[in-house]
Parts: structure tokens; C-alpha cells; sequence
């Protein structure tokens, strides 16, 4: 697929006796928001991490513009990659502009490009002007907002968002999804997971829809909805419709 | 990316992070130099006694207060061993109250001086003297008895030694003729000692000699077996440097840098738990950098905490920490390396701050315990199983490098040291291969 910049194809982990994610499939086209969808323990996570290359020990196969890709065990390809996590992974205790130049190091971002790269992170976060205050001092909006921008420092071709708006103001989360329309526009690539409904209707271009491990679904919301059979329904109601009702409360 | 570069990364994040939050750092800092101190001045006053021997504290109540049982008294208070209470120029107590407190706990011996001591002593007999004591506080009992030697020696001028050795012949059944015989022979030798003691007989004098000079009746007993003494001191040894003080200085600096480091390498938990670990992980650093990071930060510190604690051990005891600076910065690079090591291995280790808190001060303060940082196992005779668990404790072989620099003013190339710095070295290699696989095995890809 010429387009395609994550390719996933039967991918398989366990977690100890538990089988996380069974044969997931799944194609990320170059340039795209795809949306992943699913209730708690679906598998999104487990996922995630082994494109993060925190994860090692699957089965299956995945490539990265078209070659195959192991970044458990390869800084390089991890490089290419950015991860957005659900935590707040930033020091309290230094200002966001030391945040952004230790996580620039991190990322392999040259001591030359350093100071450009923390100025295009606190642009993003719209933190310009408290560059040089604490983290600690920031509002919740405000740190994810850094959170996002460390992400994006060295300008992966591929950003991993795990739920990056959790409890943050309606000001942050719109200026976060400015800031990651305008991540788009600059030809990032961007898979983003969370439990708003509305969110992922509003950025994604295609969502795809996990439930026990596996993809059970892809393409717009538009798309599921008529697969789902329930053609012009909200993307909620597609949602429960494809995941079922019962609650899911396995970690 | 370059392992050392991002591991001095980690180590500028990290001691921005500790300089940053000061009150943490001041605590850090503050406690073991209060902890340092209070030992010290315990183990300089507590062992200040003659010989690094603890002072024995006795009790007396003077009944007869004559100007022989005075004298007695005062030289009860001459000898070095004992603190003799009330201190001169405090109120008298009498016998019963002495009597009390031995019976309260408050006191372990009283002596009391009876009526008639003077009047006895003049008179060439046993003086009444009573001793209320603790019978178990033994070892401070044969203490007493030895200062009380000397004292009756040094009070009486010799003129006790008859009536001593006839008290004791009796006690040891010889009869009343006997005794009158050993107390003729005594009287003789009284006789002469009394013209030499008062220099009046040139004849009884070795050749240059002074008349009377120096003439010490209590040390002449207390050196009485001839023994050929020969003292041997490094010479670059602080005379005012006792055994228990440079041990204290040592033991509360080995101990305390644990506990600071352990601290420290508690900060990986805290990445893990704060989620900047996760973020680290996917990142294109090299990720044995991110635990050599650490290690530097940890080991950073620990150099520094020793600096600042063998700087006021000098400026407040004197210890003669800087005398051979090379060797203190060989062995504390290697202590700063191996407790840096262990606290390492207790971070990777654990799953959560609590066990690694739990686990930590366990550890550290047996290994304290064993290593002789509380007290100078070095110098015990143990057992051979007592023996092999005290060295395999990390903190024995930090005590006996130090102790060797400060007390035997070694050189780092002396082959104890050497052996002390091989050991702790040996450890760090092992430890941190141990670590890295254990920190693998926990939080790298599975």
C-alpha cells in the first residue's frame, strides 16, 4: 500500500494467561488522524505500546513506510515515532523550557537545533510566555499541553496520542485540537486514542474500533455506522453497538 | 545517540531536580552532619577516659572528713579512669541517700568513707571502707577496684602498702603471726622507700638522679609489673584523635551516605510512577544510558555528601580527614561507587517506594550494625561465623578502609586497603551487571 505509512498485520500479545490483543490488523495511512476506539482493556494500550516499542514479545508482523520495524529493539526506528502518554510524564519541579531541551536530548535532537526545537514545543503548548516558570505552578491544561509538545520535539513522523485531553478545560482541549490539525497539516501522522466520542468524531479521519483484543471495525464514522447497520446513527451509538453494553472493568 | 551523553543528560536533569528543591537537599545534607556530630561528642566524652576506656562514675560519701580522708578523696578524683560524683565542689551526699540511688539505678558504686578512716590510717591499720555497688556491673567494678589502688596508693604515699598487703594475707587465711612477720618486712621496706621518697639520702639515689624528683606513688603501683613499653603511633595521627571518635566520624559517614543514595535511586520509582520512565523508554535514548544516568546522579551525590561530612568531621573533631587527600578520594569514590551500586539494586528491585524504603533501612541498618559503624566490631575477637557475616557486609569493608586511613594513617596502597577497595569495586561490577538485568528484565521490552 503506497500510502501507508504503520502497517499491522496479525498482531498478537499476552499478557500472562490473557490474551490482549488477537490478530490485530490495522493500517495507518500516511498523513491521517486514525482514532482508536474501544472500552477499557480492549487492547488499545497493549497496542500502542508495542508500536512504542515498549512491548516486545509478540507475534505477527509490523512495517513502517513499507519496512519491517522492531522498535523494541531499535532506537532509530523509534525515532520516528512520538508518544503522547495519558500521564502527565513531565517534571514538576523544572520549568517547561528545561522540560522541552532534556526531552529534546532524549530524542536525539542536536544541541544546535535544541533551542529551535523548545521554541516550535512551546509554541505548540502556547506556553511562550511562561517558559521559564515550574511545572508545578501550571494548570492542568497547561501541562497537557507541554505533554504534547514534548511529544512532537523532534518531529516523529508518527504521533502516538493516548487520551491527551484527559481533564483538561474546553479552552485547552480546543487549542489542543487546533494544535493537532495543525500537526496534520504539516504532514504528521497521528493515531489517537480516547474515550470522547465526539472528540474522535471531530479530528479523526478514520477510527478503528477495538473490543477484546481485536480491530473489529475501520473506516469513517459515516463508514462504521453503516456497518454497524444503523446507518446515520451517532458515533456513540455505533460504538456500543459494536462493543455491547456490558461494562468493562478489567484493567 | 551517544550512551554518555544522554546518561549526563540524566545526570544534569537529575541534580537540577536536587538542587532545585532545597529543602530536601538541606535535610538530605543536615541530618547526617547532626548525626555525625551527636556521635562524635557521645563517643568524645563517653571515651574520654585514660586510655580511650570509658569513664567509671563512683559515688562517694566522705563520713569521716578528716584531712587523710580528704586527701584520699581527691586522689579518687586524680584518677582517670574514674568520674567521681559529687563533683568537687557539689554538696556532700550521705550514706543512705549513696545507698538509694545505687538501689534506685541511679548510681552502680558508692564508696563510703567510714569515721575513723584517718585515725586507722595513721595508725597502720586497715582503714573502714564500704563499697555499696551493683554486683552486675561487673565490668565496672574491676575498674573501681583498680582506681581505688591507685587512689590509697597516691593518698597514702606508700604508708598504705603494709597494712594493704596484711589486709589481703588475711583474706587469704594466713594468721595473726604471720602477719605480723610480713607487716615487720613491710615496715623495713617502708623505711627506705620513705628516705628515697624524700630525698634526703644521697646514697639510695642512682647516679644523676634528682632528690625526690617526681615521685608518683599511685603511678609507681599502677606500673608496677616491669613491662619494657614501647608506644607505637603513626606519627601523622591527631593527638587528639581517639579510637571511638575516628570510628564514630567513619561509621555515621558510611551509614548516612547509604541512606542518602538510597534516597536517590529512588528516583527511578519515581520516573516509573510519574510516567517520565514510559516517556524515556520510547525515546531514542540508548537505554543502558538511562540507568548509568542514574548511577551518575546517585554517585554525584554521594561524592558530594562526603565531601561536605569529612569536611566538618575536620573542621569540628579534627579527625585529620585531608592529611592523605589521594587516598580519601580513592576510598570514597569507592564507597560513593559501591553504596551508589547497592542503592541501585534495591531501586530496580522493588515494585514500589514502600518496599524500597522497607528494604533499604533493613538492610542498612544491619549492615551498620555488623560493619561496625555503631561500634568497632574491627577490633572484636567474633566467632568465625559472627567472623564471615560481618565481612560480607559492603559496610565493613567501607569501615576498615577509612578506619585504616584515619587511625593507621595507611596509604591506599597499603594491602588492606588495597583489598578494601578490591572488595567494594568487585561488588559495583557484580552489582550493576545484577541491577541492569534485573532493570532489564522489569521494565525494558517483553
Amino acid at each position: 500500500m503506497a500510502d501507508s505509512l504503520l502497517a499491522i498485520d496479525r498482531l498478537c500479545y499476552r499478557h500472562g494467561d490473557r490474551q490482549a490483543v488477537r490478530e490485530a490488523t490495522l493500517v495507518c495511512q500516511r498523513g491521517e488522524i486514525l482514532g482508536l476506539l474501544g472500552p477499557n482493556g480492549a487492547g488499545k494500550t497493549t497496542l500502542l505500546s508495542c508500536v512504542a516499542g515498549l512491548l516486545a514479545g509478540f507475534t505477527g508482523a509490523m512495517a513502517f513506510g513499507g519496512t519491517p520495524f522492531r522498535p523494541a529493539h531499535d532506537a532509530t526506528a523509534r525515532a520516528r515515532m512520538g508518544l503522547v502518554p495519558q500521564d502527565l510524564a513531565v517534571y514538576e519541579e523544572l520549568t517547561a523550557r528545561e522540560n522541552l531541551r532534556f526531552f529534546g536530548a532524549m530524542q536525539g535532537v542536536a544541541r544546535s537545533s535544541l533551542d529551535a526545537a523548545v521554541a516550535r514545543g512551546l509554541a505548540l503548548a502556547g506556553l511562550d510566555d511562561r517558559a521559564d516558570d515550574r511545572v508545578a505552578s501550571f494548570s492542568g491544561g497547561m501541562k497537557r499541553r507541554l505533554n504534547l509538545a514534548i511529544g512532537d520535539l523532534h518531529e516523529p513522523e508518527l504521533l502516538l496520542l493516548d487520551e491527551p485531553t484527559v481533564g483538561v478545560d474546553p479552552q485547552s482541549r480546543n487549542h489542543l485540537f487546533d494544535s493537532l490539525l495543525a500537526l496534520r497539516q504539516r504532514g504528521r501522522t497521528l493515531i489517537y486514542t480516547s474515550h470522547y466520542m465526539e472528540e474522535v468524531q471531530r479530528l479523526c479521519d478514520r477510527i478503528a474500533v477495538m473490543n477484546d483484543g481485536q480491530i473489529v471495525a475501520v473506516g469513517t464514522a459515516a463508514e462504521l455506522a453503516v456497518h454497524a447497520g444503523i446507518a446515520g446513527a451517532d458515533l456513540e451509538q455505533v460504538f456500543l453497538k459494536m462493543t455491547g453494553r456490558s461494562l468493562r472493568d478489567q484493567a | 545517540m551517544k550512551l554518555w551523553s544522554t546518561a549526563l543528560w540524566l545526570l544534569q536533569k537529575d541534580l537540577r531536580l536536587w538542587l532545585r528543591d532545597r529543602t530536601g537537599m538541606a535535610l538530605g545534607l543536615l541530618l547526617p552532619i547532626a548525626l555525625v556530630t551527636v556521635f562524635g561528642m557521645v563517643m568524645k566524652f563517653a571515651f574520654g577516659g585514660s586510655g580511650g576506656m570509658p569513664k567509671v562514675e563512683l559515688w562517694v560519701v566522705d563520713e569521716d572528713g578528716s584531712d587523710a580522708s580528704r586527701k584520699f578523696v581527691d586522689a579518687l578524683r586524680d584518677v582517670g579512669m574514674l568520674a567521681v560524683r559529687p563533683k568537687a565542689g557539689d554538696a556532700p551526699i550521705a550514706a543512705a541517700k549513696a545507698r538509694q540511688q545505687v538501689l534506685d539505678g541511679e548510681a552502680h558504686h558508692a564508696l563510703i568513707v567510714q569515721k575513723g578512716y584517718g585515725e586507722a590510717l595513721a595508725a597502720g591499720k586497715e582503714p573502714p571502707l564500704g563499697m555499696v555497688r551493683d554486683p552486675g556491673r561487673s565490668m565496672e567494678a574491676k575498674l573501681v577496684g583498680i582506681g581505688l589502688m591507685q587512689a590509697t596508693m597516691a593518698a597514702g604515699d606508700g604508708r598504705s602498702m603494709p597494712w594493704l598487703l596484711a589486709s589481703a594475707m588475711r583474706r587469704q587465711g594466713m594468721s595473726e603471726q604471720g602477719i605480723a612477720g610480713v607487716r615487720l618486712g613491710m615496715d623495713m621496706v617502708q623505711k627506705v622507700v620513705d628516705r628515697f621518697a624524700s630525698g634526703g639520702e644521697p646514697e639510695l639515689r642512682a647516679t644523676g638522679a634528682q632528690p625526690g624528683a617526681n615521685f608518683d606513688m599511685g603511678a609507681l603501683f599502677a606500673d608496677m609489673v616491669p613491662v619494657a613499653r614501647e608506644d607505637v603511633v603513626p606519627p601523622e595521627r591527631p593527638k587528639m584523635l581517639s579510637y571511638q571518635l575516628a570510628q564514630s566520624v567513619a561509621g555515621m559517614t558510611v551509614m548516612m551516605l547509604m541512606f542518602g543514595l538510597m534516597a536517590c535511586s529512588s528516583t527511578l520509582l519515581q520516573e516509573r510512577d510519574q510516567g517520565t520512565l514510559r516517556r524515556l523508554l520510547v525515546s531514542r535514548a540508548p537505554r543502558p544510558a538511562l540507568l548509568l544516568g542514574k548511577f551518575l546522579f546517585c554517585f554525584t551525590v554521594g561524592i558530594v555528601q562526603l565531601l561536605i561530612l569529612f569536611t566538618w568531621g575536620e573542621v569540628v573533631f579534627a579527625v585529620g580527614a585531608f592529611r592523605d587527600p589521594v587516598t580519601l578520594v580513592v576510598l570514597s569514590i569507592t564507597w560513593a561507587a559501591a553504596a551508589t551500586t547497592f542503592g541501585m539494586l534495591i531501586a530496580v528491585w522493588a515494585k514500589t517506594q514502600k518496599q524500597a524504603e522497607g528494604l533499604s533501612t533493613m538492610l542498612i541498618l544491619v549492615m551498620a550494625a555488623l560493619g561496625g559503624c555503631w561500634f568497632p566490631l574491627q577490633v572484636a575477637e567474633l566467632p568465625l561465623w559472627a567472623s564471615v557475616i560481618t565481612h560480607s557486609t559492603l559496610t565493613h569493608w567501607a569501615m576498615t578502609g577509612y578506619q585504616g586511613m584515619f587511625w593507621s594513617q595507611k596509604h591506599f596502597t597499603d594491602p588492606l586497603l588495597l583489598r578494601t577497595i578490591a572488595v567494594q569495586w568487585g561488588f559495583v561490577v557484580v552489582g550493576a551487571f545484577a541491577a541492569w538485568r534485573i532493570w532489564r528484565a522489569r521494565y525494558l521490552a517483553k
